[in-house]
C-alpha cells in the first residue's frame, strides 16, 4: 500500500463529526481510494467526547488503523485524548485560540472563516475543507461533493458550504504535511455502506414484508434504513411496546405468511427468548438479528463485543433447531441475511444473525455489487398442493422433519399452531408417545440444516499458526496474518460466518492443517474457542482476547498472537 | 349457510364441569354461524390458560400462542393480512397481568380484531390464586390475608386508553354474549368484550347465583353507547348492580385503516420487484 492514512476527527456529541467525516469519506470514494471508518461515541445526546475515524488507502481496508495521522480535534479535549495516537510527524487541525501551542497543531479560525462565508453553521465544512487541503485533494472534487450532498437544502446553503469549505481549503493549502498524497482519480471501488444498512438491504432482498422491534443499539439503525424505504415496498415496520412484543408481532405475520424479523441487542434478545422458543415449538420462520454491544444487562450501550454467541445458540428454555449466523463484512451481512430468511422459511426454523456495534456503525466499501434476486422462492403450500387441503395437518410426520406449511384462511386447509405440544393436527396433545414423536421430527431437520452450512473461510490455509475467529473481526484478523507474514511467522486464519448447527467436519479440516491454532475474539473467555473443543475435541492453544468495547486494531492482534508464540518458547 | 354444527371439534374438553368457558364456546360458535362465517375463514388467537384452550374445543384457524402474548401476535398477523378475521380468547391473568402492557397498546392502536377476555376474577390453570381482577379482601391461598391492591378495571381503562368498543358479558347468558361477539366482529377496530364468568373450582365468591342476581342487560334500559362521560360512569359501576351491553362504541379508522400502502392489498398479496431492491441498493 502506498496511501495508507487515517484521520481523526473528534469532539462533543452534536458538533458535527459526522458532517466532516461524511464528506471525507464521500470525497475519498468519488475519486477512487478506498476506505473504511469507524464510529466512537458515548451514550449521550450531547456533550461527551465522539470520534469519526476513517483510514484512507488505493487498496482495500478492512479494519482500523491502531495509529493517526491527521487529528482534526473540534475541542481541546480530543487533542489531548489524542496527540498520543498521532504517528511521528502527524498532525492536529484546531480552532485558533489564545494560547500557545504545541509543535504539531496547526490553528485555523474555522468559526471566523464560517461566519465570514455564510454563517458559523458552516464551521465543519471549513474544517473539512482545511483536512482535504492538507491531504492534497484537489478542490473540484470537494466542490463536487459538496454541491451534491447539500443540493436538496437549496442552492443557498450549497454556495454558502462551498465558500465555507473554500476558506478551509486555502487556509491550509500553504501548510506542508508528510502525508499528502497524490490524488489520481478512477472509478470508485464499490459502494459505502455500513452493516445496518447490509442487513436491511439484505432482509428486502428475501423479500421481508414486515419488521417489528423496539429501539435499542446498536440495533436501531437496521430498522432505520428499512423504515426509509419501506414507502416503495410491501413493507411495514412496526415499533413495538416492548421486544416481547416485537418477536411475537413477527411471528404472527410470518404465521399469516409475511417474511417477518426483527432486530435487537443482547438485552432485547433476553426478553425475545420464549418468543424464540415459540418460533421453534411451532415451526414458524423468523429472522432475529442480534447486533451485539457489551453486557449483561445495560453494559456499555453504544460500545461493540461479540460475547452472545453461546448464548443465542442456547437460549430459550429446552431444545429446537436453529440457524446461527455471523456475518465479516457488510457484503456478507447482505448476503447473510437474505440467506437466512431463505432457510428460516425452507426449515421453518428460527434464524438469528449476530452482528455487533462495530459493523452496524462502521462505514465500508463493498467491492462486488450486492445483488437482489430476480425471484424469491418460498415455502408455502395451498389448497392445490395438498391432496386432501380439508385433512391438512401443519406438523405432518415426514422423514425430513418438514411439514408442508399452509397459511391461515387461505382456503380449505385449516391451519392449527399450538407452543404446547401438539400433535400432527396442531391440536395440544399431552401423550408421552406424542412428546417423542415432535422432538425427533423438529430434531430430524438438523441433518440437512447442517448440509447447508458454508464452511469457514480461509486464509493462507496450510500456515504453522491459524487465528480462529467469528464475524465482524474477519478484516481486521486478515491484516493481522499479513502483519505476521511480513515478520516471516507463518500465519493463517479461518473465519466462520456459519455458527449454527455448527459445521464441524469443515472446522475440524481447517483446523487440523495447522500446527497450532488461536482464538481471536471479542468477549473475554474465547466462546467460539468452546465451541470448537466441545464440537471438535479440537482445542485452541491461546487466545487473544478484547472486551473493552472497542474494536480489534490489526496491530493488536498480531502483538498478541506474537506474545501468545513467545510463552509458549 | 354455515351452521353451528360446522364448529363442532373432536378435542377432548378439558374445563371442569360447570365452568364458565362452556357458556362462551356456545356463544362463540353461535355468533359465528350467525354472521355466516365458516371455521376456515376465522383465525382465533390465544394466550395461555384455561380461556386460551377455547380454540381448540372448536373447529377454527388457531394460534396457541405464549401467556399474554396473543395480542402482538394477533396484530403481527393483522398487518400482513388485513382481511382476517381475528377473535382472541384470553383470560383476566393473561391479558390484565402477564400481557398488560399488549393490552394498552392494542387499544392504543385501535387493532381490528375481537378480544375475548374469560374473566373469572382468579388464576384458574395455575390452582386458585388471585388475579389483577379480584376483588379487594378475597382470600386464597397465597393471598392468605385477602387481597389487598384493588381490581383492575378493564372497562374504565380500556375507555381512558381511546377504545372504540367497551363491552361487558356474562358467560350465563349465552344469548346476550353471541349478540355482543357479533356486534364485536362487525365493529370495524379494537373491541374489547370483558366476560364476566364463575370459576367454579377456585372463585367462591363471585359465584353463577352470584352473578346471576346483580347483571341486568343496560339495552333494556334504553342504554345508547354513545356518551363517553356516561360510558366512564357505568364502567366504575360493580357491587349489588352490574350492568351488561355495549358500554361505549364509536368508529373510528383502524390501526390497518391508517396504513395507506395497505389500500392496494394485503402485505402478503404483495409482489417482489428486484428493480425496486436494485434501486435501494443503489440509492443513498
Amino acid at each position: 500500500m502506498s496511501i495508507d492514512i487515517s484521520v481523526k476527527i473528534g469532539g462533543e456529541a452534536g458538533q458535527g463529526i459526522q458532517t466532516v467525516g461524511d464528506i471525507l469519506a464521500r470525497v475519498c470514494l468519488k475519486y477512487g481510494l478506498y476506505l473504511m471508518a469507524i464510529n466512537d461515541f458515548e451514550s449521550r445526546i450531547r456533550g461527551g467526547h465522539s470520534f469519526f475515524q476513517i483510514r484512507i488507502s488505493d487498496k482495500p481496508v478492512n479494519a482500523p488503523s491502531h495509529s493517526i495521522n491527521l487529528l482534526l480535534a473540534l475541542d481541546k479535549k480530543s487533542f489531548d485524548l489524542h496527540e498520543k495516537e498521532l504517528v511521528k510527524d502527524g498532525l492536529c487541525l484546531m480552532e485558533k485560540i489564545d494560547a500557545p501551542l504545541k509543535k504539531n497543531i496547526i490553528a485555523i479560525p474555522f468559526i471566523e472563516l464560517a461566519k465570514e462565508s455564510g454563517g458559523k453553521i458552516t464551521s465543519n465544512t471549513v474544517a473539512a475543507g482545511a483536512c482535504l487541503a492538507l491531504l492534497g485533494a484537489p478542490f473540484g472534487i470537494i466542490r463536487e461533493i459538496i454541491t451534491e450532498g447539500f443540493a436538496s437544502k437549496g442552492k443557498d446553503i450549497v454556495e454558502k458550504n462551498l465558500n465555507a469549505a473554500k476558506a478551509g481549503y486555502e487556509a491550509a493549502g500553504k501548510v506542508s504535511f508528510k502525508f499528502a498524497f497524490k490524488w489520481k482519480a478512477s472509478r470508485p471501488g464499490g459502494i459505502l455502506i455500513d452493516g445496518s444498512r447490509a442487513v436491511a438491504l439484505g432482509a428486502l432482498a428475501a423479500d421481508c414484508r414486515f419488521a417489528a422491534f423496539y429501539p435499542m443499539s446498536p440495533a436501531t439503525g437496521i430498522m432505520a434504513h428499512l423504515a426509509s424505504v419501506a414507502d416503495d415496498f410491501p413493507l411495514v415496520v412496526e415499533q413495538a411496546e416492548d421486544e416481547i412484543a416485537a418477536v411475537n408481532m413477527a411471528i404472527g405475520a410470518s404465521f399469516a405468511g409475511a417474511r417477518a424479523m426483527t432486530a435487537t441487542s443482547g438485552g432485547g434478545f433476553c426478553l425475545m427468548t420464549e418468543g424464540l422458543g415459540l418460533s421453534g415449538i411451532t415451526e414458524t420462520p423468523i429472522v432475529i438479528v442480534n447486533a451485539q454491544r457489551p453486557g449483561p444487562a445495560t453494559g456499555l450501550a453504544t460500545r461493540t463485543a461479540q460475547a452472545d454467541l453461546l448464548f443465542v445458540i442456547n437460549a430459550a428454555q429446552d431444545e429446537f433447531p436453529r440457524f446461527v449466523f455471523a456475518p465479516g463484512s457488510p457484503a456478507e451481512a447482505f448476503e447473510t441475511t437474505s440467506r437466512a430468511f431463505h432457510l428460516s422459511d425452507k426449515y421453518q426454523v428460527p434464524a438469528i444473525i449476530l452482528v455487533d456495534q462495530y459493523l452496524n456503525d462502521s462505514l465500508f466499501i463493498a467491492e462486488k455489487d450486492l445483488k437482489a434476486p430476480g425471484k424469491v422462492k418460498r415455502f408455502i403450500v395451498g389448497d392445490t398442493d395438498l391432496k386432501n387441503p380439508a385433512e391438512y395437518k401443519r406438523y405432518a410426520l415426514t422423514g425430513s422433519g418438514v411439514s408442508p406449511r399452509a397459511v391461515p384462511c387461505n382456503g380449505k386447509a385449516i391451519v392449527m399452531v399450538s407452543g404446547n405440544e401438539h400433535r400432527e393436527d396442531g391440536h395440544t396433545s399431552e401423550s408421552a408417545q406424542i412428546r417423542i414423536d415432535m422432538v425427533n421430527k423438529r430434531n430430524a431437520k438438523v441433518v440437512k440444516m447442517l448440509s447447508e452450512m458454508n464452511p469457514p473461510e480461509r486464509y493462507f490455509p496450510r500456515s504453522k499458526i491459524l487465528l480462529a475467529g467469528w464475524g465482524s473481526t474477519k478484516g481486521a484478523i486478515r491484516e493481522a496474518v499479513d502483519i505476521l507474514r511480513k515478520e516471516k511467522i507463518s500465519a493463517g486464519c479461518v473465519n466462520f460466518n456459519d455458527l449454527w448447527p455448527f459445521p464441524a467436519a469443515a472446522a475440524k479440516k481447517a483446523l487440523l492443517a495447522c500446527e497450532k491454532f488461536y482464538m481471536v475474539e471479542q468477549n473475554s473467555t474465547a466462546q467460539l474457542g468452546r465451541l470448537i473443543k466441545e464440537q471438535t475435541a479440537l482445542s485452541y492453544s491461546g487466545a487473544v482476547l478484547k472486551y473493552d468495547g472497542r474494536p480489534f486494531y490489526p496491530v493488536e492482534i498480531a502483538d498478541g498472537i506474537k506474545e501468545n508464540l513467545r510463552k509458549k518458547s | 349457510m354455515v351452521s353451528i354444527k360446522d364448529y363442532d371439534s373432536d378435542v377432548e374438553n378439558k374445563w371442569c364441569p360447570g365452568c364458565g368457558n362452556f357458556g362462551i364456546l356456545a356463544a362463540m360458535k353461535d355468533a359465528l354461524a350467525a354472521q355466516g362465517i365458516s371455521p376456515e375463514k376465522i383465525l382465533i388467537i390465544s394466550g395461555i390458560g384455561q380461556a386460551a384452550k377455547t380454540p381448540h374445543y372448536l373447529k377454527c384457524n388457531l394460534f396457541h400462542a405464549l401467556h399474554g402474548r396473543a395480542l402482538p401476535l394477533a396484530t403481527g398477523a393483522k398487518i400482513a393480512n388485513h382481511e382476517l378475521t381475528i377473535l382472541v380468547n384470553s383470560g383476566d391473568g393473561d391479558c390484565y397481568g402477564e400481557g398488560g402492557n399488549h393490552f394498552m397498546h392494542a387499544v392504543r392502536r385501535n387493532i381490528d380484531l375481537t378480544l375475548l377476555v374469560h374473566n373469572n376474577k382468579v388464576y384458574g390453570l395455575t390452582k386458585g390464586q388471585a388475579s389483577p381482577t379480584s376483588d379487594e379482601g378475597m382470600v386464597t391461598k397465597i393471598q392468605s390475608e385477602g387481597v389487598i391492591s384493588e381490581a383492575f378495571n378493564p372497562l374504565s381503562v380500556s375507555l381512558a386508553l381511546g377504545a372504540g368498543f367497551v363491552a361487558r358479558s356474562f358467560s350465563g347468558k349465552a344469548e346476550h354474549l353471541s349478540k355482543i361477539i357479533q356486534e364485536g366482529i362487525k365493529h370495524k377496530g379494537f373491541s374489547l368484550i370483558d366476560i364476566l364468568q364463575p370459576c367454579v373450582s377456585f372463585n367462591h365468591v363471585n359465584t353463577f347465583d352470584w352473578y346471576k342476581k346483580r347483571v341486568y342487560d343496560l339495552s333494556q334500559k334504553g342504554y345508547i353507547p354513545d356518551d363517553f362521560n356516561k360510558a366512564m360512569e357505568i364502567s366504575r359501576m360493580w357491587g349489588d348492580k352490574i350492568p351488561l351491553g355495549i358500554i361505549y362504541q364509536k368508529e373510528k379508522p383502524s390501526y390497518t385503516d391508517k396504513i395507506i400502502k395497505l389500500k392496494k392489498g394485503t402485505l402478503v398479496s404483495g409482489e417482489y420487484s428486484q428493480k425496486k431492491v436494485q434501486n435501494a441498493i443503489h440509492s443513498q
